[in-house]
């Protein structure tokens, strides 16, 4: 490649010469900026454009939303909880509140998300007059008008799948990998079946316990309904679950 | 004064010009951020400079070692506002090296791309500051406007102006967006000619010339010696920029020259920026051409483990202001056990002392104004 600047420059300056090529400079845009229109934007009339994909306030598809937590966890800035709300059956559901205050804006909620609920909106003028109007409730959160170009999707390929010479774009990181159970831990106790946000895991009886006479549970885990969230590993009081990573 | 016992005359032949130290900062107009420099000034001339560091420190380090690795990637965003594309491909390389991956060749050309936008974003912000550090205000403005251009490009690459949280462990988070290769060679032609126009405001102005040029000298063996990186040191006729002598990602398979002086003064470090911001332009082309050949469906991000093996790594990359390294001791958690960061200003900034020996009170913003000052990064 060539080098373009160092060529002409540095040039042996006239002195009598000292400013009238910087003026020439500054005077030609004056003549372009007489013909053509101003470039500003008036702002509180007029808005600039904002491309689909603007990482603007998070936003939530309240029906979507299983309430699994994954916003949360990843939240680098830790401004999301999950709060208690009303679905429109009138049932107690787990849906996330937002503290816009504390918000980074970086997308992961949008990106981490397994079902594809949270997204980024282009919504940017947040100012408020306190902070508790800054946090968002989970229908406050609620955004009507969800495009493709705001959905962020994990498409990740696998190095294995490389290796085979068959690099395939994946959707999700949650299809792959997988909760299992080792069975000399579990104890049956039920937890990771009640913290199940989309009710995948099954207590199924495995036998009777010699001693007690009680049935022996172990959970059976649907892999059709399995998100990965990680609810179950993360309750687990014995670590009898883990997800192993497929890579 | 006829009445005083002691005689004037002889008093003044006795006295001494004492040497006096002046504190610049923190809040000062040629500080651009939040930092100090002492100098001691014999009369008119600066015999001594002293910078202080440390009124942004936040403890980003010490934050760092509570979070998970992708946890970590929005925090280096925020190192430096103006170079933050380069802090987090620079964080993502180094996990990647800890974990022994190799990312696909499209993610390696977008971060190529992405990277040399950074980098003009960068120059061009520090191009406004030594406008105003030098009295040109309309070199302020004309670079801010170009440098719009450049931040509605990351816009469009990733939804955001400033803290982009683009590259990924393991390569990007989005695929190029629908028409970006064609608004990037735009915009890459549009700035082309613009910059000649901020070109004839500066360096064809003898005032902008005359305050920079034979200022500051720094020779070539002691600008080695006192560990100057990056365009400050290419100035000083120092040959080296890692993008060529110790190739990251696929910088060794574009073309690009890599701009020297021997001048050594202020103004030969001003012009290395200039040249810098064409050769990105080149490159940013180049690598356009290369990921339009490797076609829309090819990968873009690899599945990495989420814990990283124990060990310790390094790695280093060529920053918009110079050399920065990021050296990570893991310990087979999915957390850092320790992440060190090297700054190229907090090196280049205690350089200020013989930088700044021997030249006027008047001057000194406009040789500090070479080593584009950047607090968030130097502080941590």
């Amino acid at each position: 490649m060539t080098i373009k600047y160092l060529d002409k420059y540095p040039k042996n300056l006239a002195k009598s010469l000292w400013v009238l090529k910087p003026q020439w400079t500054v005077l030609k845009l004056f003549a372009k900026t007489v013909v053509h229109r101003p470039v500003t934007v008036l702002y509180p009339y007029e808005k600039e454009w904002v491309p689909e994909n603007y990482r603007g306030r998070p936003g939530l598809i309240f029906d979507k939303c299983v309430g699994c937590g994954m916003c949360a966890r990843m939240c680098p800035t830790a401004c999301i909880k999950l709060v208690d709300a009303e679905d429109d059956n009138g049932k107690t559901v787990k849906r996330p509140q937002v503290n816009l205050g504390r918000c980074a804006m970086c997308g992961y909620c949008a990106e981490y998300c397994p079902v594809d609920a949270m997204t980024v909106t282009p919504e940017y003028e947040l100012a408020e007059f306190t902070r508790f109007d800054l946090i968002y409730g989970p229908r406050r959160l609620n955004y009507e008008g969800t495009t493709e170009g705001m959905k962020v999707k994990l498409e990740v390929t696998l190095p294995s799948d490389i290796e085979n010479g068959n690099p395939e774009r994946r959707v999700s990181l949650f299809d792959l990998d997988r909760p299992e159970l080792i069975d000399s831990k579990c104890i049956g106790c039920k937890k990771c079946a009640k913290v199940c946000p989309v009710n995948a895991i099954e207590m199924v009886e495995k036998g009777v316990n010699e001693k007690t006479g009680k049935p022996i549970l172990r959970p059976v885990i649907d892999n059709g309904k399995c998100i990965c969230c990680s609810n179950c590993v993360d309750d687990c009081p014995k670590d009898a679950l883990e997800i192993k990573e497929v890579l | 004064m006829t009445d005083s016992i002691v005689p004037v005359k002889e008093i003044e032949e006795k006295m001494e010009t004492d040497k006096m130290w002046i504190i610049m900062g923190p809040q000062h107009p040629f500080s651009h951020g939040l930092w100090t420099l002492k100098i001691k000034v014999d009369g008119e001339i600066v015999v001594d400079a002293d910078p202080i560091v440390g009124y942004l420190h936040r403890g980003w380090e010490k934050e760092t070692e509570n979070r998970t690795y992708p946890k970590i990637i929005p925090m280096a965003d925020r190192l430096c506002y103006a170079a933050s594309m380069t802090y987090t491909h620079l964080y993502c390389m180094t996990v990647e090296k800890a974990l022994g991956i190799d990312i696909p060749e499209k993610a390696k050309y977008i971060r190529i791309v992405a990277d040399e936008v950074c980098r003009i974003n960068s120059h061009l912000m520090w191009l406004a500051a030594v406008g105003t550090d030098l009295g040109n205000l309309t070199v302020f403005l004309w670079a801010m406007r170009e440098r719009e251009y450049f931040l509605d490009l990351n816009v469009k690459l990733c939804g955001a102006r400033m803290t982009t949280n683009y590259p990924r462990i393991g390569g990007v988070r989005n695929d190029l967006t629908e028409l970006f290769e064609r608004d990037v060679i735009r915009t890459v032609d549009r700035f082309e000619k613009a910059l000649w126009d901020i070109i004839a405001l500066m360096d064809d102005s003898s005032i902008i010339v005359s305050r920079m040029k034979g200022i500051s000298y720094i020779s070539r063996e002691q600008c080695a010696n006192i560990g100057m990186t990056g365009p400050a040191m290419r100035g000083c006729g120092v040959d080296f920029d890692i993008r060529r002598d110790d190739p990251y990602d696929n910088y060794d398979k574009v073309d690009f020259e890599v701009p020297v002086l021997t001048a050594g003064d202020s103004y030969a470090r001003y012009m290395i920026r200039i040249e810098e911001m064409f050769q990105s332009c080149d490159i940013i082309r180049q690598a356009v051409q290369k990921i339009q050949a490797l076609g829309k469906n090819a990968p873009y991000r690899i599945k990495t483990p989420t814990k990283v093996p124990a060990g310790t790594h390094f790695m280093r990359m060529e920053d918009p202001r110079g050399e920065s390294l990021m050296y990570l001791v893991s310990d087979g958690t999915d957390k850092p056990y320790r992440l060190k960061v090297r700054s190229p200003i907090f090196t280049n900034v205690s350089t200020s002392k013989v930088m700044c020996q021997g030249c006027r009170i008047a001057d000194v913003p406009a040789i500090l104004a070479q080593i584009d000052m950047c607090l968030g990064e130097t502080d941590r």
